[in-house]
């Protein structure tokens, strides 16, 4: 579905960025990537979703165009503010081809009545909301979600989380879930890819074979944190 | 399943409720701007009723509203206000259509930018009456070096407010738009227009006033009709109540088209998060 080859983006600094990066993911797989801060696991997606075009290497997709694979989602939720959440949804598409395409989008993530509020009427996780819905409109092959919750409150983010599951079983997604929650990365992907240093490098790649829904309590997700987190240990070089 | 916690979110019936009283609460708020200009009426009315002010000075406000009705009966009045509104509307639309240009070319293109805001920014510092000898120079009394006037006006704040509103579009939202392979055509009318709405907007309400202080200074200066021309008319034949009639269809008028740009700004800017919304 996506294979990326040997790609690397650095900065003139040299410092941030990342390199040669090897990745490869399947139809409707989840793969999380995990990484310190600094470690280009941002400037990976943004160099995916065609933000940043400067880069080396090869990113194929089965797509024949290649941007147009990609559905994009942020760390906020990035609403027009002058526009209300349907047309937010629709946004980038001419409204009426894809008006019922949007409102069922929008009764999936629970914001049903509320099509034709301003972002300003919204709180921060149902703006969170109508980003998902908006970036799942034009029906991505692969969905990229930069630190998606990182700015939403725990209670929030769970709910959302689930919503991602829910999402998955209905539509098979291929996602790539950017995150430094280790907790969200185990809860959700198939697949963890850890990413280290500066410039950032893929350090290893651990398979989760539990079956989802996951207990968020589950032991073996706690001994994977365990072994992610030596895996992240600073102390090593 | 168990472990999930199903997303569904209240309905939003409490912010309706919120919506629907707000307005009311507006226009309530209407009636208190009134109290004070009715005093000062009342207390003005008295001071010139109880000879505490000369009336060749200061003439009483049913002194000055019977000059002007009677001027308005004669017909006289109707030609001094249209000619002025035509000077305000024409300088308006000149300086405005000038400003969006080469605002929009300097707020989205760095070249432009470079190329013309210096020399704009310099032009604003020369003070605008200073044109006035120029203009009449080059354009003779009549209509255009008024209208021009009016339109240099009218020019600054917009494009001042046009530019900075460009350049101040949120990058996320520019980049939401690449996400979606917008052409540059597409980010313009899209995200970068629409997001510097609200600044365009507050510079046409400053260059609506500007305008009308400009069409004051070029009909002071040099005009044979128009409501600046009638103020320097009262003032040779001391005539106060014609003065002050003037002083105060220019205000009329003033707040009246004000208003207009003001009913416009809500309408049009009622997604913003601010205390006006709220």
């Amino acid at each position: 579905m996506l294979a990326v080859n040997q790609v690397s983006r650095t900065f003139q600094s040299g410092t941030t960025g990342f390199e040669n990066i090897d990745l490869q993911v399947k139809r409707g797989e989840v793969v999380g990537v995990l990484g310190t801060s600094g470690c280009g696991k941002s400037t990976l997606l943004r160099v995916l979703s065609g933000l940043d075009p400067e880069y080396e290497g090869s990113i194929r997709t089965k797509s024949e165009n290649h941007a147009n694979a990609f559905g994009m989602m942020f760390q906020e939720p990035r609403l027009m503010p002058w526009l209300d959440v349907l047309d937010n949804v629709t946004f980038g598409f001419s409204k009426p081809s894809k008006k019922e395409a949007a409102l069922e989008l929008i009764e999936t993530v629970g914001l049903k009545g509320f099509e034709h509020h301003y972002p300003k009427d919204l709180s921060g996780g149902m703006a969170q909301r109508a980003a998902i819905a908006r970036s799942l409109l034009s029906r991505p092959d692969i969905l990229l979600l930069d630190e998606p919750f990182s700015a939403l409150d725990a209670f929030t983010k769970m709910q959302l989380q689930d919503l991602l599951l829910s999402i998955w079983e209905q539509h098979h997604t291929t996602t790539l879930l950017v995150t430094h929650d280790i907790d969200e990365a185990l809860y959700l992907c198939d697949r963890i890819v850890i990413m280290r240093g500066q410039p950032g490098r893929i350090e290893s790649e651990l398979f989760i074979q539990r079956p989802k829904p996951r207990k968020r309590g589950d032991a073996v997700l706690g001994e994977l944190k365990e072994q992610i987190l030596r895996e992240l240990d600073f102390t090593k070089r | 399943m168990s472990s999930r916690t199903e997303a569904a979110v209240s309905s939003p019936a409490v912010q309706r409720t919120k919506i629907k009283t707000s307005p009311k609460r507006k226009r309530g708020g209407a009636w208190l701007g009134l109290i004070l200009p009715v005093l000062l009426l009342v207390l003005w009315e008295t001071a010139s009723r109880a000879g505490w002010v000369a009336p060749y000075l200061l003439p009483s406000p049913t002194a000055v509203v019977e000059e002007m009705t009677g001027m308005a009966q004669d017909g006289e009045l109707w030609g001094h206000i249209s000619i002025t509104l035509y000077r305000v509307s024409a300088g308006f639309l000149a300086g405005l259509s000038a400003a969006v240009v080469l605002g929009a070319a300097t707020g989205y293109s760095r070249l432009a930018r470079q190329l013309l805001d210096p020399m704009l920014q310099a032009l604003r510092a020369i003070p605008s009456l200073a044109w006035v000898p120029l203009f009449v120079l080059w354009i003779g009394i009549g209509e255009a070096s008024k209208i021009t006037l009016v339109a240099v006006g009218v020019f600054f704040p917009v494009y001042l407010n046009l530019t900075s509103g460009i350049q101040g579009v949120d990058r996320k939202l520019i980049e939401v738009g690449r996400i979606y392979q917008f052409t540059s055509l597409q980010q313009i009318k899209k995200i970068i227009l629409p997001a510097a709405l609200p600044s365009f907007i507050v510079g046409l309400r400053s260059g609506l006033s500007l305008g009308w202080m400009f069409v004051v200074a070029a009909e002071l200066l040099g005009a044979s009709q128009g409501l600046g021309y009638l103020m320097v008319y009262g003032q040779n034949t001391s005539a106060p109540a014609i003065v002050i009639g003037s002083i105060l269809l220019f205000a009329v008028f003033g707040k009246l088209t004000d208003e207009v740009l003001k009913r416009i700004q809500t309408r049009a800017l009622k997604w913003q998060d601010n205390l006006e919304n709220a």
